[in-house]
């Protein structure tokens, strides 16, 4: 494993700039545009090759859409998607139209939620894995069954199940099959949208090694969009953090959970239960809801729930700021607020 | 004011399943949904029954309420519920396995003794009718009160679920509100004729951090204030270590595991009770650490496992002994159960 030192010198695969993507809310017989909804609202990242970028938020903040315009699943409104392709050649996915795009996909691949909805119950393995294949035009019928048997077997599958449907396989195996579909075209970036949060914990954690794994052999960069702060500990390098379509703070992983800079960071650990009955919560959980992202509040969009908000943060919009390198908040008061992480007991092993 | 429980009432569980076994004949062979499943639950205090899909741990509840979907059933087993004596009558005890799933008595205790939350708050409140309607038809059913009277209570209890604005939002309909007011809403009509137990299927895995934050919270306040016994059904382990008094592992229909909560989370003796805390993914973790896993899944239930139902996964399994012979679940300590014959073997 390569530490965060050497990671900075490797190039940028993905830059996505101020992207924004607005939802029109249509009223009436003429179906007029009344609002629009804010979904993505000027979200900045980067992600470096061979890196993991957690991209975290309750439901409603946007995480989601983001990966999708990233893949141009949806049309983003505005802002740039800098992609650096095999060939060393920078281009911008928002600009590109269909045909531009569709060589691209092999470089970009997408693993969905549901295992049970993301495939088609009619194909079988050899059809649901192969497609990618055969879309592309890469292989002829006898290599692309041999493919999919490697493929099969990377993910720990047995290639002799390849004529079975998927009804005949539980929530993680599915989930498996949609991870070989997705590495069929050898891509550089995987996508992947809440991939574990279907299924059960011991099966989870099964595929969280399997993505572990196949990222080192692979040497694939992952844009991880997930709900929950757990297993994003345990697989990203650096996580940013959502709210209301914004990126609020952006930090290496155990910088993010030992010192949170921003109070939403800080509330979203302390809501997160602990898995030990001695240790139990006596904080206050934090109140209120998530806004409206079709009419958001003045000011921190946080500021209705945020327990240190003052005169300034119901006015003032504050900015995304650099408080130490690689570390982004976008909070007023980030420099003077201590605010409680996660304890981190040393250096245990793994366990 | 309901009467102060007489000593001996103290230690009466207030509901006891016993040796429940709940079936499901299909066409393809039977399922054994749950399996010999035996609990207490008391007063003030939470179980949570624990276990992956599939496992039978909602099936254990809707048994105890008599909502089993067709063809399910129970076909052996008792499930007693203890009343206290009122003023017409003594204490009673009866066994809701017992009675017609769609007669009177049992509709007295549903909604009326023992409460229910499910966990799609979406999918369990009517879409055409208000929360309004949909409470004071819950307290009507079970108190002679007027429209208006059910209406000021329908309020109050709304009030103390935390939903701001009740006055207005009790004429809101469920798709109105946020999934956490939802929740909220759902407890409100579960609590309606505040039952003495109340079944908790689930109830914040739709929901956001956060929000689960604030209903764990309110679920607890509200048991201190009623005395009520909760019965917890979830597959998060944090929840469980933060809210519940007792645990029961369940694993293919059967609990494999019994005890106080400390006891599970530190001293658990079940293999298949330790693989699942070891494959939580922690928030205090090494980064990047590899996860333990447990070899394989959920065995389908029409491929129920010969003897111990997790020994095909167990890493400590003993062959010729653990394929053919099924543990019971014996007493290791003071509200310790396990059933694994390891334990039998060691005592």
């Amino acid at each position: 494993m390569t530490g965060p030192q050497s990671r900075a010198d490797t190039r940028k695969l993905l830059e996505v700039r101020d992207l924004r993507k607005h939802f029109p809310i249509r009223k009436g017989l003429t179906r007029r545009k009344v609002g629009q909804v804010r979904a993505v609202d000027g979200v900045s990242f980067e992600l470096l090759e061979g890196e993991t970028l957690g991209l975290v938020g309750e439901s409603g903040c946007g995480k989601t859409t983001t990966a999708h315009c990233i893949l141009r699943g949806l049309e983003p409104t505005s802002g740039r998607i800098l992609f650096r392709m095999d060939s060393g050649e920078v281009v911008d996915l928002a600009e590109l139209d269909e045909s531009q795009l569709r060589p691209l996909r092999k470089q970009m691949q997408m693993i969905f939620q549901d295992p049970f909805s993301s495939l088609n119950p009619r194909m079988t393995l050899l059809q649901i894995v192969g497609e990618p294949l055969l879309v592309h035009g890469v292989a002829s019928a006898r290599q692309r069954r041999q493919r999919v048997a490697e493929l099969l077997e990377l993910v720990g599958l047995s290639p002799d199940h390849m004529r079975r449907f998927p009804h005949a396989f539980s929530g993680g195996q599915r989930q498996r099959i949609g991870i070989a579909r997705a590495l069929a075209l050898q891509p550089r970036l995987i996508v992947a949208d809440e991939p574990v949060s279907a299924l059960d914990v011991s099966v989870q954690a099964q595929v969280l090694n399997l993505l572990m794994q196949l990222q080192d052999k692979l040497k694939l960069s992952y844009v991880f969009v997930a709900h929950d702060l757990s297993v994003m500990r345990h697989i990203c390098d650096r996580v940013a953090v959502m709210y209301l379509g914004r990126i609020v703070e952006t930090a290496p992983t155990e910088q993010l959970f030992s010192a949170p800079r921003h109070p939403y960071t800080a509330a979203l650990l302390a809501a997160v239960p602990a898995p030990d009955p001695r240790v139990r919560s006596q904080n206050e959980p934090l109140s209120g809801e998530v806004a409206d992202p079709a009419d958001p509040p003045a000011g921190c969009h946080f500021h209705p729930r945020c327990p240190h908000a003052e005169e300034r943060c119901r006015q003032q919009m504050p900015q995304l700021e650099a408080i130490s390198p690689g570390h982004e908040v976008r909070c007023h008061l980030a420099r003077q607020l201590t605010l409680e992480g996660v304890e981190i007991p040393a250096a245990k092993g793994s366990s | 004011m309901p009467p102060t429980p007489m000593a001996s009432d103290v230690c009466t569980p207030l509901l006891s399943v016993r040796r429940l076994k709940t079936v499901f004949p299909l066409d393809e062979g039977t399922v054994i949904a749950v399996k010999d499943v035996s609990f207490d639950l008391h007063a003030g205090r939470t179980l949570a029954l624990v276990g992956e899909s599939g496992c039978g741990k909602s099936v254990t509840a809707r048994s105890i309420l008599r909502l089993l979907d067709r063809p399910g059933r129970i076909e052996a087993g008792q499930v007693l519920l203890r009343r206290p004596s009122t003023e017409q009558a003594g204490p009673e005890t009866i066994d809701l396995a017992k009675l017609d799933d769609d007669g009177p008595r049992i509709r007295e205790v549903r909604g009326g003794e023992i409460g229910l939350i499910f966990q799609e708050p979406m999918a369990s409140l009517s879409p055409v009718h208000t929360i309004g309607n949909q409470l004071t038809e819950a307290i009507r059913l079970h108190r002679d009160v007027s429209k208006c009277e059910a209406r000021s209570m329908a309020i109050g209890l709304l009030r103390e679920v935390g939903i701001p604005q009740p006055q207005q939002r009790i004429d809101f309909y469920g798709f109105e509100l946020s999934g956490g007011l939802r929740q909220r809403a759902m407890i409100a009509i579960a609590l309606a004729c505040r039952p003495r137990l109340l079944i908790a299927d689930e109830p914040t895995t739709a929901l956001d951090v956060t929000t689960q934050a604030q209903i764990l919270q309110l679920l607890r306040q509200l048991q201190a204030q009623h005395e009520m016994a909760i019965l917890l059904i979830t597959h998060d382990l944090g929840v469980v270590a933060q809210t519940a008094d007792d645990v029961a592992v369940m694993y293919l229909g059967e609990i494999v595991e019994c005890a106080d909560v400390d006891t599970i989370f530190h001293d658990p003796r079940h293999p298949y009770t330790r693989a699942l805390l070891k494959s939580m993914p922690a928030m205090h973790a090494t980064n990047r650490g590899r996860l333990e896993t447990i070899a394989g899944s959920v065995p389908h239930p029409f491929q129920r496992p010969s003897g111990c139902p997790f020994h095909p996964r167990c890493p400590q399994v003993i062959t010729g002994q653990c394929d053919c012979q099924a543990p019971r679940l014996r007493a290791i300590g003071e509200s310790h159960q396990v059933s694994c014959l390891l334990e039998e073997a060691g005592s």
